[in-house]
This record gives structure tokens, C-alpha cells and sequence, in this order.
């Protein structure tokens, strides 16, 4: 097992994000977990960070315990995360988002950086301007790129396709499936629960911080009770 | 003539005020964390450097020195003190206003604790100087005495013209350091977003007290070229300069290196022409008069962005 979660609990204050959840990734899978705002899957994925402490459970990654583990720590050792709203930082060059990007590393060259350019044409075009004059698309490309470039083994995605065009979700999901083809490990989070079900091999459903349903992704996307009950489908 | 006389003053009593206004503006604006032990760090810094080379430490802390260090070289000593017992003090600083927070309560930046927790030390320091050195100004023994180059009828006092071009050079080296190497971006990073800079990897943790190091560091080179210039110091003179440096980083805009160079250089100007013009006692009134004119007309300062505490660099 790649990521292997026990018994994760969540707390912010009396409010309980997570409860007594339990997760597996396989090497070279894609996971989604989906669910309803305010069902915990940003907590889950600031949790597998470090972002946020839990109040009980185990984390192992990678054949480690976790637990104690700083967040560069965990990012150094191959765990990396593109937020919800992706977070870019808009006082800084597009380049220097992704040097962000490969801040905790010493072994990034710059053909790693070239080969993030040429992936994301628009990116090069606009490497030496402000962050903040990406559109949305472009954002969204600059959090992956900067993501990829802390050579991560399981990279986790919140939301990324939340206020992309049809046709720049369809993008999305097709990179997605290349990265997973070229060896990258993904824990998807996502609303858009059709999308995710077609690249993930499994699938968790949450609702209030518990794991509701899980399986794999093909017969959680044929169960027609989940999409009317947990999807809002 | 003598009106540029006194532009040429204002412009060399500027430089102090733009190494405190830069310390200012550094917490600001990546910590969002108004440090009121700046004034101390300041006095210490001042303080050390007049007692090394004035006896303050006893007569026989002065018979090492006399002993161990040639006479030229005593005010190396005197500014390494200075420079050590303020990095010093901004560590602890760090470690029991921004730090506590942090840990107790996730948050340094959402609570009026520190602002006051950084009061009391900053009253505590002067008052461990006032027990120690009392509260008469003492005269510095300072090395570059009184020296002056006469430029085409313009007087420049050598240590005035030196601490100018030192802050400003100090200054410009740390915005280098900021804009292109990777503990600066580092830096950015945490002044724009902290949760975005830990989630990529970045040891906010460790990388802080970085902060403090470097307020100490300009408050202390502050502190030493204020008593080589005006060769008087006591535990009130943080007081004074740190309250128009205030004055000179809002102008400038808050949380933003070269307003508070700008507003530093400006309140400087200010300050000698008006004493030039009305005299030394309204010197207060037109410092403050025309910061408050610019916090109604722009509350953003000349240079500052309309956020505050967030990417200014
Ligand atoms: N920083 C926080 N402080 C307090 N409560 C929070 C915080 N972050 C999230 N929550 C609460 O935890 C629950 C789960 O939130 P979240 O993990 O963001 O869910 P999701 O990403 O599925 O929308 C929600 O009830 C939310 O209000
Ligand atoms: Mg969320």
C-alpha cells in the first residue's frame, strides 16, 4: 500500500470534520473520494499533509508512520497537494510559483522546470509576469506544474475542476490519466462525481465526515440510489 | 544655501529613520504583526555600543578591553555587542509574543496579544537601562568624532553622510536577497499567504525567527549610527526615533520596503525644515499633522497597497 489510512479523526473545536475513517491507495492508483460541501474531504487531504492535526487515527505512507512528520517533511517525502482555489501565489512570477513549487528539493534541474513549460505552453508565455494575470485554466496548471515539481509520489487534487470551461475539465481529466499512466499515484477530491468515477479505479463516498459507501469506481457509478441519495444527481 | 543645508540634514538624519521603518514594515508585512520592541532594540543597540566604549560595563570589563584590543578597534567591539544583545533580544521576542501565539492558539496574527506582550517588553527593557544606567543622556565616545567634507559650500558631517549611505546600501541588499534568492521567495510566500507557503513545503517555523534576526540586525545598525551622529543616547531614544519612523512607514505604505525608505527619507526632510522654519518645539506637529493628512486622503500610503498584511514585496 501506497497511502493507508486507520481510524482518521478530525476536529476542529466541537466541530468533528472526520470520523473514524479509514483509507487505502495502491501504488499507481487513482482514488476519488467525493461528497457533499462540508463532508470533510478538504480536512481528509490537509490531514494526509499535515496541515491539520488529527485527534486520532494513523497515517502511514509509503511503509512510514507519518504521524509526527512536519508538512515539508511529508513533502519532501513525496506527498504533495493542489489546494481548493489553487492557492497560487499572486504576488509572485509565474516562474516563481513554480520554483515554490520545488522549494523543499535539491535535486530539481531546470530541465524539470523546461519540462513543466513544455507541457503548459501558456505558462512559458507568461513566465516572467505577475501570477495574477492567469485566467482560471492557467491557474490551474501553474498549481499542478507547481505541484509536480516537488517530484511527488501521490499528488492530491482538491476540487480542480471547480470553475473550469467543459472543455478545459475535459483537459484536466485527460492529464490526469497521462500523469497516472507516466506512474503518479492520485487521490482526486471532486464534485464533479462523473468525471472522477470515469479515471479512479476506487471510490469513497463521505457525508458528515464518515465514509458512507466505497468500491470500485465503475460499480459506484452504476448504483443509482448513490447518485440520487449521496450526488445529487 | 542654507535651506539646501538643511535639505542635505534631513536627508542624512533620514537614514536612521529608514532602517527603523524598514524594521517596522518587515514585520508588518510578513508576520501582520506591529512590533512595539522595536524602540528597545533600538536604545539596546545604543546603549551597548555608548557603555562599551564609555565604561558602562564597569571598570573592569574596560581593562579587558584596554588589555586585549587596540585603541582603533574598540568600537568593533562596541557595534559587535550592539549588534549581538539586539539579534538577542528580537529572538525572545519571537520566541514569547509571535511563537507563544502561534502554538497556543494557531494563529499569531488574529489577536491584539502580541502587539501587547511586544508593549511590555519594550517598556521592560528601558526600564532594566533606567535601573542600570539611570535616565540622564550620556555622551558617546564616539570614534568618528566630528568630522565634515565641505562639498561646493555644503557641509556634510562624515558620520551623517556614512550612516545615509550605509542604510540605504543595507536596505537595497536585503531587497536583492528578497527578490532573488530562495529564502527570499521563501519569505514572500509567508508575507502573502503562510498556509499556502507551509503546504508547499516551506518550515514557516523555522524560517521566522529569520525575521527577527534581521529586525534586530537594522534596529542595532540603527542604534549605533544614532549615537555616532548625535554622540548622546538614553533609554528614551527608541521612543522618539521609532515614533516618526511609524510616522515614515505609513507614509510610505505599510509593508512596503522602498515606501518606508521614501517615508523615512521624507519625515527625515520634515522634521529639519520645519525645525529650520518654526522652531524646534512644533518639530511634532507637521510630522503628524501630514501623516494623518495622508491616512484621509490615502490610507494606503504612497507606496502601499489597499490589503494589508498580505504580499507587499
Ligand atoms: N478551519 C476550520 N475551522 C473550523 N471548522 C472547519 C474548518 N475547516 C473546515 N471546517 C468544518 O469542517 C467540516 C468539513 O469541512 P471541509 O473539510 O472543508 O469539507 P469539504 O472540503 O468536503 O467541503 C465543515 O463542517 C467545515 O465547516
Ligand atoms: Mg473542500
Amino acid at each position: 500500500m501506497l497511502l493507508e489510512i486507520d481510524s482518521l479523526d478530525v476536529r476542529y473545536g466541537r466541530n468533528h470534520a472526520l470520523q473514524n475513517l479509514s483509507l487505502q491507495i495502491d501504488h499507481g492508483e487513482i482514488v476519488t473520494v467525493l461528497g457533499a460541501n462540508g463532508a470533510g474531504k478538504s480536512s481528509l487531504l490537509k490531514a494526509i499533509l499535515g496541515m491539520v492535526k488529527p485527534a486520532a487515527g494513523q497515517i502511514r505512507f509509503d511503509g512510514a508512520d507519518v504521524d509526527r512528520w512536519t508538512v515539508p517533511k511529508r513533502v519532501r517525502n513525496g506527498l504533495a497537494l493542489v489546494p481548493e482555489g489553487r492557492q497560487i501565489l499572486t504576488s509572485l512570477t509565474v516562474h516563481e510559483n513554480l520554483l515554490m513549487g520545488a522549494y523543499p528539493r535539491r535535486d530539481v534541474r531546470a530541465a524539470d522546470i523546461d519540462a513543466i513549460y513544455q507541457r503548459f505552453s501558456n505558462l512559458a508565455a507568461r513566465r516572467d509576469m505577475s501570477a495574477s494575470v492567469l485566467s482560471g485554466g492557467e491557474q490551474q496548471m501553474l498549481a499542478i506544474g507547481r505541484a509536480l515539481l516537488s517530484k511527488p509520489v501521490l499528488m492530491m487534487l482538491d476540487e480542480p475542476s471547480l470553475g473550469l470551461s467543459p472543455l478545459l475539465v475535459q483537459e484536466l481529466f485527460s492529464l490526469l490519466q497521462q500523469l497516472n499512466t507516466d506512474g503518479l499515484s492520485l487521490l482526486l477530491v471532486e464534485q464533479n462525481t462523473n468525471m472522477a468515477l470515469k479515471v479512479a479505479s476506487r471510490g469513497y463516498i463521505l457525508e458528515l465526515g464518515r465514509v458512507v459507501l466505497q468500491g470500485p469506481a465503475v460499480a459506484l457509478a452504476a448504483d443509482e440510489q448513490l447518485q440520487s441519495a449521496y450526488l445529487g444527481e | 544655501m542654507l535651506l539646501l543645508q538643511q535639505i542635505v540634514n534631513g536627508l542624512m538624519l533620514g537614514g536612521v529613520y529608514v532602517m527603523v521603518a524598514v524594521a517596522f514594515t518587515l514585520t508588518i508585512g510578513m508576520l501582520n504583526f506591529l512590533n512595539f520592541t522595536i524602540p528597545a532594540l533600538f536604545m539596546l543597540a545604543a546603549m551597548f555600543f555608548w557603555a562599551t566604549l564609555g565604561g558602562g560595563f564597569g571598570s573592569g570589563f574596560t581593562n579587558l578591553l584596554n588589555h586585549w584590543v587596540p585603541q582603533s578597534m574598540h568600537w568593533v567591539v562596541a557595534a559587535g555587542l550592539a549588534l549581538l544583545v539586539a539579534i538577542l533580544a528580537s529572538l525572545l521576542i519571537e520566541r514569547f509574543t509571535y511563537r507563544y501565539m502561534k502554538t497556543r492558539f494557531g494563529d499569531a496574527t488574529e489577536h491584539a496579544i502580541p502587539l501587547v506582550s511586544s508593549l511590555g517588553f519594550l517598556i521592560m527593557f528601558e526600564h532594566l537601562v533606567i535601573m542600570t544606567w539611570g535616565t540622564d543622556p550620556l555622551s558617546v565616545n564616539s570614534p568618528f568624532g566630528t568630522a565634515t567634507i565641505k562639498v561646493g559650500g555644503l557641509l556634510f558631517g562624515v558620520p551623517q553622510l556614512l550612516s545615509l549611505v550605509f542604510s540605504i546600501a543595507i536596505v537595497w541588499v536585503l531587497h536583492i536577497m528578497l527578490m532573488h534568492t530562495k529564502t527570499g521567495r521563501a519569505l514572500r510566500s509567508i508575507a502573502e499567504n503562510p498556509d499556502t507557503a507551509l503546504m508547499l513545503g516551506v518550515d514557516v517555523q523555522r524560517i521566522v525567527p529569520l525575521v527577527y534576526v534581521v529586525t534586530g540586525g537594522l534596529c542595532a545598525i540603527a542604534g549605533i549610527l544614532f549615537a555616532i551622529n548625535y554622540r548622546t543616547v538614553g533609554p528614551y531614544i527608541g521612543d522618539q526615533v521609532a515614533t516618526v519612523a511609524i510616522a515614515g512607514m505609513v507614509l510610505g505604505g505599510l509593508g512596503n520596503i522602498w515606501g518606508a525608505i521614501v517615508g523615512g527619507l521624507i519625515v527625515g526632510l520634515l522634521e529639519v525644515l520645519s525645525t529650520y522654519w518654526f522652531g524646534a518645539d512644533i518639530v511634532k506637529v507637521p510630522v503628524w499633522g501630514l501623516l494623518l493628512l495622508v491616512l484621509i486622503v490615502r490610507p494606503s500610503g504612497l507606496f502601499g497597497h489597499a490589503t494589508i498584511g498580505k504580499g507587499k514585496f
